[in-house]
């Protein structure tokens, strides 16, 4: 078992290295540079050139990666060409509201899924049933996006009753300012990712639901709530934490919709913007921590079955 | 399930009625909403808007220029004198301009500035304009320490509050120029120039000189500044100030309605104008800009039939600016039909447009022997104004038989293409600076002279026209190089937008400048509630 972790590893190790190999490579073969010449600005050409220069940008491609490299291994990421500073410190400074809210929305949604998955799959077909699969495809279907502006409209427009963008109101901060900032942004991302897990876990369980070995421990007379609690769960559980597991690294790149449609001030949207704008050092050190967070997820939920389900030891 | 349901409806409605007021803060707040944060708050390192905003707000600049006329304004520098030599500047400090750590500000933290600027590590965007001091390109070459140490040969420093500087050359433009801000010589002189950028003082900003002081910079949320309380000019009467970051418009425009923001600047849509008007509550102000959007034509491949000056005559006989302004713009800015903008003292208002005449293009465009033609056209996501430009002129040109093909880029790829020249025809916008100067971007070998545009003629023109000082020379040199470069057809001038604030009805003395969004901020005042009608 140890070796086959060990394996596991060393694939991983290979994988992250092709990753910013492949990264730096597309990242430089799109057109730009972080400080290309804006025809809309006054701009100074012989200015550009020097801080290309002082930045190593000048230097050839191979060597650029090997530095970069190197400097890796020593724990160094580089700073961000656009602000001047470290990475890490840019990534330790949106990284907190950021998980904040996912890391709020994420045990939320799995928690309802899991406690409404499992009362509407013991009772397929009934009308509470019906009613989370009708809610749940409405969840999937809506787009977040508009279900965002929706909440805004009425929650903060026709009823000013909740704050619409932010984190917390400049100069407050409170416990109680900042909660009632995440009102609805947390809410969106919960019926989203409620719905998509909801269905997983309901199936999941019908599934088992409807093997012969149910039928047997039900024959034998055992009460339903044991049969749910000692056979059915951890069965229907594997499919449960594989999807779990693998959303973990979304938690930890940000909210995309909440960041823009309600200006929660977390990691993706500076992700994007630094990508759009070439920001090197940033692009590639987050494409090596999402990797990473994949790589690690991947191994987690690895680990869970060999926790949970005897047949994969 | 029920006691459940009731605990949540009551914890909703505390969140609803919490605490709403502000406690950390006193005196009067005001909020102006931005689409981002900016980068850094060292004066000399400004490239993108929003740190240029903030930076007005936090520093001082040397000279400003009229909000109307653009004529040069005394700001730190409360009076200049030009000597006979034509050369020759001397300028005088504000008594009482200081730092907020109590250290006057002096012609010593003037000269470092310079100094700092003609490094050759230096990677801002000043030098280009200051590059006529005398001394400024030998230091430039010949400088050899990190530090911006010894001097500029052209800057004699006279008192703690009186500097003479000498051009190497007449240069006409040179005070419009004098619009940057200092750094304090006292806590940077030892600091690399090339670690300028990255010090802690670009992020800190521990001391500085303007209006109002760094209070607190949440990096993904706002920035915070507080009333300078010795700023030189008066302390400002507004005590806070949060510029803080919304990336979306429409979240911006219900913060504003709700009460929460006092200020959206610059780019309030025009289409949302009319229902904002409506409303008591909310001013709406516009000032004419120092940016035009610009049809630029790519005439430098040897093939291309835009080679050919008559088939880009073509192109300029196609839009009708008035339908673009009235439809496009809903009247929020003005047609514009060669590279002066209606603001510069040379602008020429008697200047007739082109005749919009398709039939007359078509005639021109078969003499030229182009019967058909295919061109591209690029422009960039996320601008509608531009788009719809795009699609008119597809549209007038399908008439005359050319065919335009639009292809819509990402920002940095569009940014690549039109500087590798890989493109037809492109719609671009150009910041332009206070004085008319038109060699910036149309003299041969003028660094700005991104279309690589040649008029010996031209470049004669504008060559003189920055050795005197007189405007009505200067304007009537101004206007012959415009005649010569219209003709020339090397880009199709298309509008210039007005800025477009929406503010707190109960903000007064709100009075932006082209170029900067706080313009006289320590003027600015909120009246209260009770005082509004």
């Amino acid at each position: 078992m140890i070796l086959s972790l060990l394996r596991r590893f060393a694939q991983t190790l290979l994988v992250l290295f092709g990753v910013s190999a492949a990264t730096f490579l597309a990242m430089h073969a799109a057109p730009g540079h972080p400080l290309q010449a804006n025809p809309e600005l006054r701009l100074d050409p012989t200015a550009v050139e020097r801080w290309l220069q002082l930045r190593q940008l000048d230097q050839p491609l191979l060597s650029q990666y090997l530095s970069w490299l190197s400097r890796v291994f020593r724990g160094d990421f580089g700073d961000s060409l656009l602000y001047n500073r470290p990475v890490v410190e840019l990534i330790a400074e949106r990284l907190p509201s950021t998980l904040l809210l996912t890391v709020t929305a994420f045990c939320l949604a799995l928690f309802l899924a899991i406690v409404i998955g499992i009362y509407a799959a013991t009772r397929q077909n009934s009308w509470l049933d019906r009613f989370v699969c009708t809610l749940s495809l409405a969840g999937i279907s809506v787009p977040n996006f508009w279900f965002g502006i929706v909440l805004i409209i009425l929650f903060a427009y026709r009823f000013p009753l909740l704050p619409s963008v932010g984190l917390r109101t400049p100069g407050d901060g409170s416990l109680l300012d900042i909660l009632r900032h995440m009102l609805m942004p947390l809410f969106v991302m919960v019926a989203g990712n409620f719905a998509h897990y909801v269905r997983y876990v309901r199936s999941a369980i019908l599934d088992v639901l409807n093997q012969d070995y149910i039928r047997a421990v039900r024959s034998r007379g055992l009460q339903e709530k044991e049969i749910l609690y000692r056979h059915v769960l951890p069965n229907a559980a594997i499919p449960i934490i594989t999807i779990a597991a693998l959303s973990l690294p979304r938690l930890f790149t940000g909210a995309m919709v909440a960041e823009y449609v309600f200006g929660w001030p977390g990691i993706g949207r500076w992700i994007i913007t630094s990508t759009m704008a070439r920001d090197y050092p940033v692009i590639m050190t987050v494409n090596l921590y999402t990797a990473s967070l994949v790589a690690m997820a991947n191994f987690l939920a690895d680990a869970l079955y060999l926790l949970i389900d005897p047949r994969t030891r | 399930m029920r006691r459940i349901l009731v605990i949540f409806i009551l914890l909703f409605m505390l969140f609803c009625t919490g605490c709403q007021q502000e406690t950390a803060t006193s005196g009067q707040s005001l909020h102006v909403a931005a689409l981002t944060g900016p980068l850094t708050l060292n004066p000399v390192f400004l490239r993108d808007s929003a740190s240029a905003e903030i930076a007005g707000l936090l520093h001082p600049q040397l000279l400003v220029t009229d909000p109307k006329t653009l004529a040069p304004q005394p700001r730190l520098f409360t009076s200049w004198q030009l000597l006979e030599d034509k050369l020759t500047y001397i300028f005088t400090l504000h008594e009482d301009a200081c730092w907020s750590d109590g250290k006057p500000l002096t012609t010593e933290d003037i000269a470092f500035t310079l100094r700092v600027i003609c490094h050759p590590d230096y990677t801002g965007w000043l030098f280009l304009p200051l590059r006529y001091i005398a001394g400024a390109e030998g230091y430039k070459q010949e400088h050899r320490s990190p530090q911006a140490t010894g001097e500029l040969s052209g800057v004699t420093i006279i008192d703690e509050k009186k500097v003479q500087i000498r051009l190497k050359e007449p240069y006409a433009p040179f005070l419009a120029m004098l619009t940057f801000s200092p750094l304090p010589a006292h806590l940077l002189q030892e600091v690399a120039v090339a670690d300028l950028e990255a010090d802690a003082y670009s992020q800190e900003l521990t001391v500085s000189a303007g209006p109002y002081l760094l209070a607190d910079w949440q990096r993904a949320e706002y920035v915070h500044v507080r009333a300078n309380p010795n700023y030189f000019l008066g302390q400002p009467d507004i005590e806070n100030i949060y510029y803080r970051f919304i990336p979306n418009q429409e979240a911006q425009l219900i913060e504003l309605l709700a009460g929460k923001l006092d200020i959206i600047p610059t780019a309030v849509r025009v289409e949302d104008i009319k229902t904002l008007k409506q409303n008591p509550d909310i001013a709406i102000h516009t000032n004419p800009r120092l940016v035009y959007d610009y049809l630029v034509i790519n005439s430098q491949q040897a093939d291309s039939a835009l080679a050919d000056k008559k088939v880009r005559q073509v192109l300029a006989m196609l839009l009708d600016r008035d339908e673009v302004i009235k439809n496009l713009l809903l009247g929020y800015g003005e047609p514009l039909y060669g590279p002066l903008l209606p603001m510069h003292f040379a602008y020429n208002e008697t200047r007739k447009a082109e005749k919009v005449d398709l039939a007359a293009a078509r005639r021109l465009l078969v003499e030229a022997g182009y019967a058909e033609l295919k061109l591209t056209l690029i422009y960039n996501v996320g601008n509608t104004v531009r788009e719809n430009v795009a699609l008119m002129l597809k549209e007038k040109a399908a008439s005359i038989g050319m065919e335009i093909k639009i292809e819509l880029l990402e920002w940095e790829a569009f940014l690549a293409a039109v500087n590798e020249g890989d493109y037809d025809l492109a719609i671009l916008g150009r910041g332009v600076e206070a004085d008319p100067d038109l060699s910036v971007h149309w003299h041969s070998q003028s660094p700005g002279n991104s279309l690589a545009y040649h008029n010996e003629e031209v470049d004669q023109l504008t060559a003189e026209a920055v050795t005197t000082s007189e405007h009505s020379q200067r304007t009537l040199l101004y206007r012959q190089a415009e005649e010569l470069i219209i003709k020339d057809v090397p880009a199709i001038w298309l509008y210039v937008r007005q800025a477009v604030h929406a503010t707190n009805a109960r903000l007064e003395n709100f009075k932006p400048h082209p170029d900067s969004l706080f313009f006289n901020v320590h003027e600015w005042r909120l009246a209260s509630e009770e005082e509004t009608p």
